[in-house]
């Protein structure tokens, strides 16, 4: 259910590129001041979804609303994107790329150039300032496009794929600067196709897979989907044990990995005891995001090959 | 703030950006002083050509095989005629030879002299000469006739009274038809020249975008058709500057025009006056650019690379040179039929509604003219943008309206 204190708002999305569906009626509701990750493998439709939403492409059917404006262009003043192909003018400098962009974005030139000044110095760039874009490594221009979008102190931004092509030092500055916007109070959508990132820094998150949403909810509610897992180390393994254990129990390093049993995990051990096996270690495991998304796009495969 | 308004500050950013990349690099430079490169070529081009052609006039000469008396006459004559021809037109200097017994032998034979050029040779009597000249001197050989013709008439005349002219230069202000055609065709070519130069620099100004993955930034925050017109406001603004400098060179350098040369530059008055000519010159080589520019910059929105771009530059030449031939001949036939496509057709009507200015005093057709062009800015700007965003972004359906009436036409019974 959509209400007014949504940033985003999605239905039935449906974008077709020649004979192929890209986008099969995604339905998105972020809510605002959220951090909302939009998951899927390559090609998934992830991409156009996002230009969708911010206007840059018109969908073949359904509607959206962002920041409450049934046109996206009508707020495109409260909105900064970084989109996938990283796009700077080589001849310009770091503070005027960053200037620019506000600029297009309603902020007068001044404020941006100080801004910028101010944001490079706080994301240890104070050096290339006033350097031209072409002489900074792939990562530095790829920050400068970062600060570039969120100068303006949107009140929504949307990040395609933004961690991709940095080191593990600027990904975790990126973290920090997502966390720090949120805290701002503004809403960020970002897609990505690595889960670790989705896991530590989303409220919500949405997986799209083969141009549709096949889930939506928590981080803790997409673990849910699979069912817990269980490592046992028998003290003294030998005959018979495998019998004793589930029917997808597989052996895993010292141990043993298997689906935690409807009824709970006492009478299984119960009896593993009871025939001479004994315990040296148990964990119950959550799975982690990664699991689920797997499962989900696995899934959606499994349901396109079938509809072949 | 209205959408309107924050469209047009959008517009002016995108203006801004592309007029600084543009003017603050040394390539500006080379195309600022371009005009001085092609001049200076071509002067020492010129310069060369006039040295060959003077060599060539030195050593050529018109034969004379006359007696006495005959070539003294002539050379009279010559004294006479010669200063009605200056420069090129100049004709060889005259070189007598005594008379053979066989002079249309002797003639044929000059005409073969290795030493000299000589283009006709006259032999006598004055009054029934004979001349022969080589293929391609047949202006020397009218000029030795018409020398033998005016000897005749002073051996004949004698010592009696011969008519002398006062010639003396007068000033005049008062226009003339001729100086209105000419100011005419100066605002057309004017235009024409200006935005030969100009208005091609934008075709390949969105390609720029493309390659650098900007326009992804631009089409998120901007509508296209705000990010072509910037284009073209801010490429605009660089002819303003380009035609600024060298409109304050020119201007200054008429100071130093020979009088004749003024004088004859006040005959050529437009018929709207020189306030109102300026203006409208200045008002028409906007919207001839932003006209030619805004279809230039649509078509080339659809090249990718660079030798796309390249290969439009000849339909674009062939584009501008045919509006030029269209408005002048507007501009030469005004109130004709032609006239009146050339100033209706969107392409060609700021050209040939210039060379209107020139012929007919009436302000209120450029009003309307001005206004015509303007909308059809806005519609190739407009036309522009769709097709970039359909053919480039990928944005456009994939089942247009008019793929959809086609396919109802196949599937209907017939």
């Amino acid at each position: 259910m959509t209400n007014a204190a949504d940033a985003i708002t999605a239905e039935g999305l449906v974008k077709r590129f020649g004979d192929r569906r890209v986008v099969d009626g995604v339905d998105l509701i972020v809510p605002q001041g959220a951090i909302y990750g939009v998951l899927g493998p390559n090609g998934a439709g992830k991409t156009t979804t996002l230009r969708m939403l911010l206007g840059i492409i018109e969908p073949d059917a359904g509607a959206r609303t962002l920041l409450g404006r049934a046109h996206p262009r009508d707020a495109s003043d409260e909105v900064g994107y970084l989109p996938e192909e990283r796009g700077l003018y080589p001849a310009m400098k770091a503070k005027e790329a960053i200037a620019f962009m506000g600029a297009l974005r309603g902020l007068d030139w001044r404020t941006g150039r100080a801004r910028a000044v101010e944001m490079l110095e706080a994301a240890g760039l104070g050096h290339a300032v006033d350097e031209k874009i072409r002489k900074l490594s792939k990562g530095m221009a790829q920050l400068v496009q970062l600060l570039g979008s969120v100068v303006h102190q949107p009140r929504l931004i949307v990040l395609d794929e933004p961690f991709s092509g940095l080191d593990p030092v600027n990904q975790e500055r990126l973290e920090r600067l997502i966390l720090a916007e949120r805290d701002r109070g503004a809403t960020i959508l970002f897609s990505t196709h690595v889960m670790a990132h989705a896991q530590r820094l989303c409220d919500r998150l949405a997986i799209i897979a083969r141009g549709r949403r096949r889930f939506e909810g928590t981080v803790d509610e997409a673990r849910g989907l699979l069912p817990q897992q269980v490592h046992y180390v028998p003290h003294h393994g030998g005959t018979g044990l495998s019998a004793l254990l589930p029917p997808d129990a597989r052996e895993s390093g010292d141990g043993w990995r298997f689906t935690l049993p409807g009824e709970g995990i006492e009478q299984l051990l119960t009896r593993l005891i009871a025939a001479g096996h004994g315990i040296s270690g148990l964990s119950i495991e959550r799975p982690g995001l990664h699991e689920a998304f797997v499962r989900v796009v696995e899934q959606a495969d499994a349901e396109a090959g079938g509809a072949r | 703030m209205t959408p309107l308004r924050r469209q047009w500050r959008q517009t002016l950013t995108i203006a801004r950006r592309d007029f600084v990349a543009t003017v603050f690099t040394p390539i500006f430079l080379l195309f600022l002083f371009a005009p001085l490169i092609m001049a200076s070529f071509g002067a020492i081009g010129g310069m060369g050509a006039a040295s060959v052609s003077a060599g060539s006039t030195d050593k050529a000469r018109l034969v004379l095989l006359l007696d006495a008396e005959e070539a003294a006459a002539v050379r009279v004559a010559d004294a006479q005629l010669r200063p009605l021809f200056s420069g090129e037109a100049r004709p060889p200097e005259l070189e007598v030879r005594a008379p053979e017994t066989d002079t249309g032998r002797q003639a044929r034979t000059a005409l073969d002299d290795s030493r000299v050029d000589v283009p006709a040779v006259m032999r006598g009597p004055l009054a029934h000469p004979a001349i022969v000249y080589a293929a391609g001197s047949r202006d020397g050989a009218r000029y030795l006739a018409a020398l033998a013709d005016r000897a005749v008439l002073g051996l004949a005349a004698g010592d009696a009274v011969r008519s002398t002219a006062r010639i003396e230069r007068i000033v005049t202000t008062a226009p003339s038809q001729g100086g209105r055609k000419a100011s005419a065709f100066f605002a057309v070519f004017g235009i024409f020249f200006l935005t030969l130069f100009l208005s091609g620099q934008v075709v390949g100004t969105m390609a720029e975008e493309r390659n650098n993955k900007v326009i992804e930034v631009l089409a998120a925050a901007v509508p296209l058709e705000s990010v072509f017109l910037g284009k073209l406001l801010g490429m605009f603004g660089v002819a303003v500057l380009f035609v600024a400098f060298w409109g304050t060179i020119v201007a200054q350098g008429t100071q130093f025009l020979p009088a004749d040369v003024a004088s004859g530059l006040r005959q050529v008055v437009p018929a709207v006056g020189y306030g109102w000519f300026a203006l409208l010159f200045a008002a028409y080589f906007t919207t001839a650019y932003l006209l030619l520019g805004s279809v230039f910059l649509g078509v080339g929105a659809q090249a990718s690379t660079m030798r796309e771009i390249q290969m439009l530059s000849l339909p674009i030449t062939i584009v501008q040179v045919a509006m030029f031939a269209l408005a002048s001949a507007a501009a030469s036939k005004p109130g004709t039929w032609v006239a009146t496509l050339a100033e209706v057709f969107p392409l060609s009507s700021p050209f040939a509604m210039a060379g209107h200015a020139a012929n007919s005093p009436a302000l209120w057709p450029h009003a309307a003219a001005l206004a015509w062009q303007l909308l059809w800015v806005a519609i190739f700007i407009t036309v522009g943008a769709r097709l970039f965003r359909r053919g480039v972004l990928q944005s456009g359906s994939a089942n247009p309206l008019w793929k959809r009436l086609l396919r109802r036409t196949e599937t209907l019974p017939h």
